[in-house]
């Protein structure tokens, strides 16, 4: 075991923890070894290859943060009209930091499987769940660190060393702000419900959120009329309800010299709020555990349930049996486990509603008579957008233990389990979406847009066979753990998605040309038919043919 | 009864409840100094939500409990300093090296770190482990790692034990070493508490059984206490009576005729 740079840091607020009766030294050797298991979490395949590829996965993939980091510098750059401009910047930094805490860390917050091993010690709990605060807070500091590095430079080149320092200090109440708020937020949930119904709530409560969040940020963008910089920040009382002009606004304050009502308001919401809230929280904490326990208990008992349209997908869309077997157990699995539907809802709903803001919110004069007649149909890509990062989930199980029987079990075809899952995702989750995105884009763009909506309907297939060609293949769905879900492949991931770019960049070229997206959608289909054989070999009804695409195969 | 100071442990009228369900239906318990104490009971019949109420894992129960003389519900975790815990299913952190794992549980419990690394290793020498020592339990066989779990509750030496279940997984002969460890162990005065299902053991190690069913003690004694009890010779004979099972046969042939049953359908 390693010293960890972060708890020698960590060490200066000793006193703090102490006055909030806290066992220090207790919860310094806790975070010690959480961190050094953080550490340790090697995807299983490595293993297997006997490869040790030691670090934490987690802090390698930070990159990724640096780079979207860099669409604030912009805001950084374009003037001092600071409740404009770091009302955004602080939008988008509580928008990814909620993200974040909601998708990879509620996990560590709820966890209950260490507390066999910790509360049957002489720790109190107050050190326990400050222990498992800290923890989360380091990597949350970690993805903000990453996130505002070069932003934060590029303010202190800009606008000097008080600005840095503000918004430094800032960062640091961000981060309290979110961590406990959420915290709270589960404390709440946590005392009203209990086993498994308390965790299809929380469920439910991560999935609102993290839509909830992308919605606010778009509401912050309109509270200001962004037409042009120079915007002259008009108060009204709704706006002490959105948080990023709490952080605006000191900059407001402390640079350019604004005293006025309601900035000073918005500044001390921005100290007290996140103070008050750990206040609250460290007076919670102890009944927060307690009802932890509740995660566990189940008294219920249930039926079975069995979906129709489940049974008629699988009949529909399979042709063999072991395929519908697979098509069944994954539409099962992406209806019951929480962790992707998690990973999963959130992605589908932004998907349903970008395409619709974007057009909507779209300035053109001639209101919707004007949009009916461009292109912005186009904006229904979003859809396939996300289609990479969800057919990459497919491949996560919270039971992936359990996926030693599909190697003890005698399947006929591996390929199966793919396709069937592959089928069971479409069908379930990216179909759906469309469906409802188009119903509204046909009312708006008129019928004219059916044969270009089957052009993306087409090259989203084709885009989910690509994304499973690249990330998927060889392991078995849902038989890997999500420990690894952010670590792997992320430029990959970017990668495939910025593909959709492509299939905008092709769709573009041929709706210019009369009857070029007919062309388009006859080479889609052509490129489906080949890819899928090739994909999917065994799957070929013919003989012949199979024999000689299966000759072909990479693998 | 022995003397008032030997007491170590006392429960009295404990429930407990999980939603609507009743779990523990008013336990009463006395234990002192050298007992080795077989709980046993069905699947269900309440007994590691008793042991994780001792252990203040749970705590909106009903009822007194006292551990070395303070009353649990004070939420001053100190009374456990001298307590060892064996949880079911070796819970622990998995990533961690055998060694670190040792380290850390002794260093919760307030050992010194070399002290405690000192002592580890000593220790899984006699279990011949020192060898895998700065391997991860992940690596470990099931055995191995109940070894671990052993030592890592006996680290830093404490008067009462709370074992899970502390045999599964290891073979016969780690068996007999902890049996006769159990006695050793008691014959020191410590307490021993532990839950298993193997009855034969059970009767052989224990100096006082406790069977508990649907959350209530129904028997309470040394295992000649618990023959005189009931017809049955052996303590699984006295489980079977006592629990009211005594259809094990006719619900044994019907399970083989229904997998029969679905092999002659396909």
């Amino acid at each position: 075991m390693r010293e960890f740079q972060s708890l020698k840091f960590l060490s200066i607020f000793k006193g703090l923890f102490t006055i909030l009766g806290v066992d220090y030294a207790a919860m310094e050797k806790i975070l010690q070894i959480k961190l050094t298991m953080d550490e340790r979490r090697v995807p299983t395949i490595f293993q297997d290859a006997g490869k040790k590829k030691e670090g934490n996965q987690f802090l390698k993939s930070l990159w990724i943060y640096g780079l979207y980091s860099l669409i604030l510098v912009p805001f950084l750059l374009i003037g001092e009209n600071y409740i404009f401009q770091l009302s955004l910047v602080f939008g988008i930094v509580l928008f990814i930091l909620m993200t974040s805490m909601i998708s990879d860390f509620s996990a560590v917050l709820l966890d209950v499987r260490d507390k066999n091993i910790l509360q049957t010690k002489p720790i109190s709990r107050k050190t326990i769940a400050a222990a498992k605060i800290v923890h989360i807070m380091i990597y949350m500091a970690f993805v903000a660190g990453s996130f505002t590095a070069i932003p934060f430079f590029v303010g202190l080149y800009k606008h000097g060393f008080l600005f840095s320092l503000i918004f430094l200090i800032e960062l640091l109440l961000t981060v309290l702000l979110v961590v406990v708020l959420t915290s709270l937020l589960y404390l709440v949930i946590l005392r009203f419900f209990d086993g498994e119904k308390l965790k299809d709530i929380i469920n439910y409560v991560q999935i609102l959120l993290s839509v909830g969040v992308v919605v606010g940020y778009q509401v912050l963008i309109r509270s200001f009329e962004f037409a042009n910089v120079e915007t002259v920040y008009v108060f009204s009382w709704w706006h002490l309800l959105i948080p990023p002009l709490w952080y605006g606004a000191p900059f407001e304050v402390f640079l350019n010299g604004d005293f006025s009502s309601h900035f000073m308001a918005f500044t001390a919401l921005a100290a007290l709020v996140p103070i008050l809230a750990i206040y609250c929280y460290a007076k919670l904490m102890p009944s927060f555990e307690r009802n932890l326990e509740k995660l566990l208990s189940d008294t219920k008992t249930r039926r079975q349930k069995r979906s129709w349209l489940d049974e008629i997908g699988a009949l529909l869309f399979c042709r063999s049996k072991e395929e519908r077997t697979f098509f069944r157990f994954a539409a099962t699995m992406m209806k019951k486990e929480r962790e992707f539907k998690l990973k999963v809802f959130p992605a589908l709903g932004i998907a349903i509603f970008f395409p619709l803001l974007f057009v909507f919110s779209y300035p053109a004069e001639g209101g919707l008579e004007e949009i009916s007649k461009s292109s912005m149909f186009l904006f229904i890509y979003f859809c396939n957008f996300m289609i990479p990062s969800l057919v990459y989930m497919l491949k996560f199980s919270e039971g992936y233990k359990g996926s030693w029987l599909f190697k003890a079990a005698s399947i006929e075809r591996a390929s199966h389990a793919h396709s069937g899952a592959l089928k069971a995702f479409f069908a379930k989750l990216y179909f759906p979406v469309f469906i409802a995105v188009s119903f509204v884009f046909v009312w708006i763009f008129t019928a004219r847009i059916v044969p270009d909506l089957a052009a993306v309907f087409l090259g989203a297939l084709l885009q989910t066979l690509i994304a499973h060609k690249v990330v998927n293949e060889g392991d078995f769905p849902f038989s890997a753990s999500f420990e690894f879900a952010q670590d792997t492949g992320t430029a990959k991931m970017l990668l495939l998605s910025l593909l959709t770019g492509v299939f905008i960049g092709v769709h573009f070229i041929a709706a210019s040309y009369t009857y070029g997206i007919y062309i388009y959608i006859a080479l889609l289909l052509a490129a489906l038919w080949i890819g899928w054989q090739k994909v999917f070999p065994e799957n070929k009804k013919l003989g012949k043919e199979n024999s000689n695409l299966a000759l072909n195969r990479t693998d | 009864m022995e003397a008032e100071n030997d007491k170590v442990l006392s429960i009295k009228n404990l429930k407990m409840r999980y939603g609507r369900k009743d779990v523990l239906n008013g336990i009463d318990l006395e234990v002192t100094k050298g007992q080795i104490i077989g709980y046993i009971g069905p699947n269900g019949a309440g007994k590691s939500t008793t042991v994780k109420i001792m252990l203040g894992l749970v705590d909106d129960y009903q009822g007194e409990v006292v551990v070395f003389g303070q009353d649990i519900s004070s939420g001053d975790p100190s009374y456990k300093k001298k307590i060892g815990y064996v949880p079911e299913n070796a819970e622990a952190y998995d990533n961690l090296t055998a060694m670190e794992y040792l380290v850390f549980t002794g260093e919760l419990y307030g050992m010194d770190r070399d002290a405690a690394q000192t002592k580890a290793e000593l220790l899984l020498q006699q279990f011949d482990l020192l060898e895998v020592r700065h391997s991860r339990l992940s690596s470990f066989s099931k055995g191995m790692k109940q070894k671990v779990m052993i030592i890592a509750s006996l680290l830093h030496d404490p008067d009462l034990l709370f074992w899970d279940e502390p045999l599964s997984g290891l073979d016969a002969n780690s068996m007999m070493v902890i049996q006769e460890i159990l006695a050793q162990l008691a014959a020191q005065g410590k307490t021993i508490f532990y839950s298993s299902h193997i009855m034969d053991l059970v009767e052989k190690i224990s100096n006082r059984i406790v069977l508990l069913v649907k959350g209530e003690v129904v028997a309470d004694g040394t295992f000649e206490e618990l023959k005189e009890m009931s017809k049955e010779g052996s303590l699984s004979g006295i489980f079977n009576q006592l629990t009211g099972f005594t259809e094990h046969r006719s619900k044994a042939r019907d399970f083989v005729s229904i997998v029969q049953g679905d092999k002659a359908d396909a």
